[in-house]
């Protein structure tokens, strides 16, 4: 199949691998381990699978993108009144 | 400066779409689980394409009838909105392929290779339109070749798949919507088709003001 599958692929075979949906992969990722006892919001954020992180993720791209039509939007808008306001000069 | 108030409408709208797309609570089908989700945004994307091929052959057809450089244009503007969409449907599909079917592309998926094909008799209308100097020789011939393009379209999404063994849901005389489609999905499903066709308007309305100020500098 594709690279990045036989990637994970030898991770997995390996001897030394971790089992890291079960158990933290270090003592640096101890926290998302210990989600349950955090905040309410973090708790709240971490629940249903961690969807609302995908949702979060998505969102922010949506955001982003849609920020950068409006802005090309409104300075298309410009550029066209100033267009109309040259023709109005070059008439009068 | 202010944008017409629809625009912001389609902003909320698809805010909307994406948040209940992730939030509503689906049935559990095997092997699709969560991915049964991609329905609300891979699926829009072949609804929109087709909005806006059917929309640049209505000004194609109506540029042969009174040939001008802004029918010619909004043409243009149309198909490419609507080959963006389509790009964005096969790439999904892939995805969306490699973990319920297996694999990121088969030959013997015919709705599959057919959709690739018809990008790729659209990506030839836009490889033709290069090929010409004279605008006005670029638009008539383009034209007419959008009517053949759009002609395909039918034919290699809707017809040929439908009377073929496929994998795709809506295949071999089923409707797209079959018994294992939730009919809780509609609610979302539906308004994702409203929000991308009105984001492909959007898209297709800057595109078009945008060649227009580009030709009225190059006339200066």
């Amino acid at each position: 199949m594709s690279m990045i599958f036989s990637l994970i692929q030898a991770q997995e075979d390996t001897a030394a691998s971790v089992d890291t949906l079960t158990k933290a992969y270090s003592q640096k990722w101890d926290a998302a381990s210990n989600l349950q006892h955090a905040n309410p919001v973090l708790k709240a954020a971490s629940s249903h699978d961690l969807i609302f992180i995908v949702l979060a993720v998505t969102l922010i791209i949506w955001f982003v993108l849609l920020f950068f039509i409006i802005r090309v939007d409104k300075k298309l808008g410009e550029l066209e009144n100033e267009m109309e306001q040259s023709k109005i000069n070059s008439t009068s | 400066m202010k944008l017409k108030a629809w625009k912001y409408l389609v902003a909320v709208w698809m805010t909307g779409v994406i948040v209940f797309g992730f939030l509503i609570s689906i049935p559990n089908i095997p092997i699709l689980k969560e991915s049964a989700r991609n329905l609300f945004f891979h699926v829009p994307m072949w609804f929109t394409m087709a909005i806006c091929f059917a929309t640049g052959l209505v000004y194609s057809i109506r540029y042969l009838n009174d040939p001008s450089a802004e029918l010619d244009r909004k043409a243009e503007t149309a198909t490419q909105i609507g080959l963006l969409f389509g790009i964005c449907g096969l790439l999904t599909g892939s995805i969306w392929a490699r973990f319920t079917w297996g694999t990121w592309w088969t030959f013997a998926e015919p709705r599959m290779n057919l959709s690739a094909l018809g990008m790729m008799i659209y990506v030839a209308y836009f490889v033709l339109r290069t090929a010409f100097d004279d605008p006005e020789k670029r638009a008539k011939i383009a034209a007419v070749y959008n009517v053949f393009a759009a002609t395909t379209i039918p034919f290699l999404l809707y017809i040929i798949p439908r009377q073929l063994p496929s994998l795709h849901p809506g295949a071999e005389g089923n409707p797209a919507f079959s018994d294992i489609t939730a009919p809780e999905m509609r609610y979302v499903f539906y308004p994702a088709v409203i929000g991308f066709i009105a984001l492909a308007i959007w898209l297709i309305d800057i595109l078009n003001r945008y060649k227009k100020v580009r030709q009225q500098i190059e006339q200066q």
